[in-house]
């Protein structure tokens, strides 16, 4: 092979295609890892400007560059508003593997493709998890102005997130909410006829048509979500941290009520209705257990958990409501405090250990009890041993493990939930899985996301039956299998991959 | 919004027609100048976007006589317009919406403005788009089955899809005349006050004329000149010259006053008069016609396509399909 060097050929005649490399970056420090991929805090050399590297692995020698990061792409590249992350471009690294005979054998592309973002200094999760961390009233309206904003402007440009949470909503130190993580996100039309998958949104914050098999939806979905944050950030800890799907269906029902004809027409048709009906019909409750809440905001929130989408309240009537504009006012971002940025991948080491303290705690004491946290749980972090599901923060003392699975990426240091332990009892699986349907590795920028399209069982570790292809609409979808191909769950065989491929319908 | 307005596809892609002129020239010679001292026009790309030639053999590179003949730039344009042909063939076959044979062919027409089909095969790249925008548009197929149906080698889709996508700059949201056309139709059934159903059937069948007109289009440099809308109301005046059913004039006339005040309607016409002259002067050439001109391309691409090497032969191999796939 002759390497054209630039001298050999008129530069100006070299065909300005392509992307800049990795190269023109200096990776600072990994901030976040997934199974299939890094996020790199890094500074541009020419500028000196820090941004975020968010590495799309390209090993899959079936279907070579992912759907999913196709979609984003496309998405990020129409999305241009500021509570929406800003995509800047993307890099390439080199690393072509071709086999010796020179044979294009699979893909040949087994470089990297990073996709490159604005830094942001936190994720909300992050944030609140914080020590001694408390927001205040003006703080949380201006979060949450902020989220609506940005996903009413998702969903004018007919953009479904499919993910909101608090980890995938990212701030910065100007106090600065912007959504990010579109790896699930996808466009929709507004006559909502399309099948949609109903295997998105972490199990904590989906609703309860995802939840019963709708495949036909639209913007409510994330609303829904929505909801669940404005209600985490009032009460201080996820109020549904349910440990699968029925039972995350039993908590929606225990506080907003049954669905049924009347609250919900057409619920009955649903899907999966008639398998997750509460054999008593259960009263809403939530402006009862939450009625220290201020009025406004019970009014607003009691509109954001409505079980009917039809009904839920959009975006841009959340707006609207009068919570926003009633004293106290959401403040100005630039008023909110800074906060030292500290990403939780630094810490990871220590909490290794932490957990590996907590193991050895739980098997000496069986029935140790232990209360969800904040952090949704985690399956399995694919990394080739079992981990620790994250969805039990440990009990108040500072020195308890906090129990984080795969690393995500929440840009703070690990803390208990204000509340005592007790609530939700871990069930001591030594696995450390709870089998959790949400997704794995979380994190801000989504450093999880991308399957390896092309692998095998080797990180179906979980254990878990072999439910659909993650994002399969027409795999088995209950009992769970892995939601959102956080980990390989079910993707041991082709069947699974195909189908996680070829259906377009999602 | 996120439309037209604030795409890509406004601010990055579209040209004058003097720059796409300059980019085929440059991408020719930079393919002859390969030629010239390689002995061969192969690129092998990698994906930090260095490139390499596959060396040929040395009395090739030394000896002009032996050395094979580049293409000029109406021979690449000519086959060019074979494979977007080709694409909408393609798509056809595999009855893929219109929207996917169209980004398959923006795409095509995007890659070749940075590169010679001497560099990289248009057979190769034309497969590689159609699968691109197969993704793109959420109407997945996989690898296999596209190259199944054709019968080709699916791994040079796989080898070829992230240049494609490098090429694109990952701009991979494009606008195609079709849906501005079925907007302007139904505007039209207020405008012509189409109440009866004959009406109401005539446009629908100037609406099919139209986007055959459309497809027409869709294969000259029109795409990469002006804006959808202007495509789709360019098909929409010769579907129109073909049914005559409403006063084209006046209903654009009407369009402009209600959408874009400012602008002369002289501008407009100018636009829609210059599709029409590419549309006159489009291309359609037959296998028989580019049979020489992909003989000449194999020899710039695989100049020892005769020799013993294991290589060389592997690729003849793989070239000497390609006339048949071409007939």
């Amino acid at each position: 092979m002759a390497i054209a060097a630039p001298e050999q050929l008129n530069l100006t005649e070299a065909p300005t295609w392509g992307s800049r490399t990795v190269d023109c970056f200096e990776k600072l420090e990994q901030i976040g890892e997934g199974t299939y991929g890094q996020v790199y805090m890094a500074k541009e050399i020419r500028t000196g400007e820090i941004v975020a590297l968010k590495k799309i692995r390209m090993d899959n020698e079936r279907e070579g560059f992912p759907i999913t990061a196709i979609r984003e792409i496309k998405i990020l590249k129409k999305l241009h508003h500021e509570n929406v992350i800003d995509l800047k471009e993307i890099v390439t690294s080199p690393g072509r593997d071709k086999d010796e005979q020179g044979r294009p054998d699979g893909n040949k592309y087994k470089g990297g493709i990073y996709m490159v973002f604005e830094y942001m200094d936190h994720d909300l999760t992050g944030l609140a998890d914080r020590p001694g961390m408390r927001f205040s009233v003006p703080q949380i309206k201006c979060y949450m102005r902020q989220l609506l904003t940005g996903l009413h402007y998702c969903h004018v440009n007919q953009v479904l997130h499919r993910d909101i949470k608090g980890s995938n909503l990212l701030i910065d130190n100007k106090g600065n909410l912007k959504l990010a993580d579109f790896g699930l996100a996808r466009s929709f039309s507004n006559d909502h006829n399309a099948n949609l998958t109903n295997r998105v949104i972490t199990l904590w914050y989906r609703p309860p048509e995802l939840l019963l098999g709708t495949t036909k939806y639209g913007p409510a979905v994330d609303m829904w979500s929505v909801g669940c944050i404005f209600a985490e950030l009032l009460h201080g800890k996820p109020i549904f941290p349910g440990k699968d799907e029925p039972e995350q269906l039993n908590k929606i029902f225990e506080l907003c009520g049954s669905p049924d004809e009347v609250n919900w027409p057409g619920v009955s048709k649903i899907p999966w209705y008639n398998n997750f009906k509460p054999s008593r019909p259960l009263k809403r409750r939530l402006r009862e257990v939450f009625r220290h809440f201020d009025r406004h905001a019970l009014e607003l929130l009691d509109k954001m958990l409505t079980l009917d989408p039809s009904q839920r309240i959009s975006a841009k009537d959340a707006l609207d409501a009068e919570y926003f504009w009633t004293d106290p006012l959401p403040c100005d971002p630039k008023s909110l405090p800074t906060y030292e940025a500290s990403h939780e991948f630094q810490t990871k080491k220590k909490r290794q250990q932490q957990r590996q303290h907590e193991e050895a705690a739980k098997r000496q004491k069986l029935h140790h009890q232990q209360q969800h946290g904040r952090v949704p749980p985690v399956q399995q972090s694919g990394q080739g041993h079992p981990q620790m599901r994250p969805g039990p923060n440990p009990p108040i003392h500072a020195s308890h493990p906090q129990v984080a699975g795969g690393p995500s990426h929440h840009y703070a240091k690990p803390h208990g939930p204000p509340a005592g332990p007790g609530r939700y009892p871990a069930g001591g699986n030594p696995s450390g899985g709870y089998n959790h349907p949400t997704r794995g590795q979380s994190g801000a920028y989504g450093s999880g996301r991308y399957p390896p399209q092309g692998r095998g069982t080797q990180y179906g570790s979980g254990g878990m039956p072999g439910g659909g292809g993650p994002r399969g609409v027409g795999g088995p979808n209950y009992p769970h299998g892995a939601p959102y191909g956080s980990s390989g769950t079910g993707r041991g065989s082709n069947a699974n991959r195909n189908q996680q491929q070829y259906n377009w319908q999602q | 919004m996120a439309d037209f307005m604030t795409s890509t596809h406004r601010t990055k892609w579209i040209f004058t027609p003097q720059d796409i002129k300059h980019k085929y020239k440059v991408a020719n010679q930079r393919a002859k100048q390969a030629l010239e001292k390689y002995g061969t026009t192969r690129m092998e790309v990698d994906i930090d976007g260095s490139f390499s030639y596959a060396e040929s053999q040395n009395d090739a590179k030394d000896s002009a006589e032996k050395r094979p003949k580049p293409l000029k730039v109406e021979e690449e344009q000519l086959l060019r317009a074979f494979y977007e042909f080709k694409i909408q063939d393609v798509c056809d076959a595999f009855k893929f919406p219109r929207k996917i044979q169209a980004t398959a062919l923006i795409y095509f027409k995007r890659f070749y403005l940075q590169w010679s089909v001497m560099e990289h095969h248009p057979k190769d790249i034309m497969l590689t788009c159609i699968y691109a925008a197969c993704k793109a548009e959420e109407n997945h197929v996989s690898a296999e089955e596209l190259g199944k149906g054709i019968g080709q080698d699916h791994h040079v889709i796989l080898n070829n899809e992230m240049l494609v996508f490098q090429s694109l700059g990952f701009d991979l949201i494009v606008y195609a005349p079709y849906r501005a056309l079925e907007g302007f139709i139904s505007d039209l059934e207020e405008f012509c006050g189409a109440k009866d159903d004959d009406q109401l059937m005539a446009l629908k069948g100037s609406l099919d004329t139209a986007r055959i007109e459309a497809d027409k289009i869709m294969r000259t440099d029109g795409p990469l000149l002006f804006p959808p809308g202007q495509l789709a109301l360019t098909a929409l005046h010769r579907a129109n010259a073909v049914h005559g059913i409403f006063d084209f004039e006046r209903y654009l006339r009407s369009v402009l006053s209600r959408h874009q005040p400012a602008h002369a309607i002289s501008e407009l016409t100018g636009s829609m008069n210059a599709i029409d002259s590419l549309i006159g002067k489009l291309l359609t050439p037959t296998s028989k016609d580019v049979k020489h001109i992909d003989r000449k391309l194999k020899s710039c691409l695989d100049p020892g396509s005769h020799d013993k090497s294991k290589k060389r032969k592997h690729r003849s191999k793989d070239s000497s399909n390609e006339v048949t796939d071409i007939s």
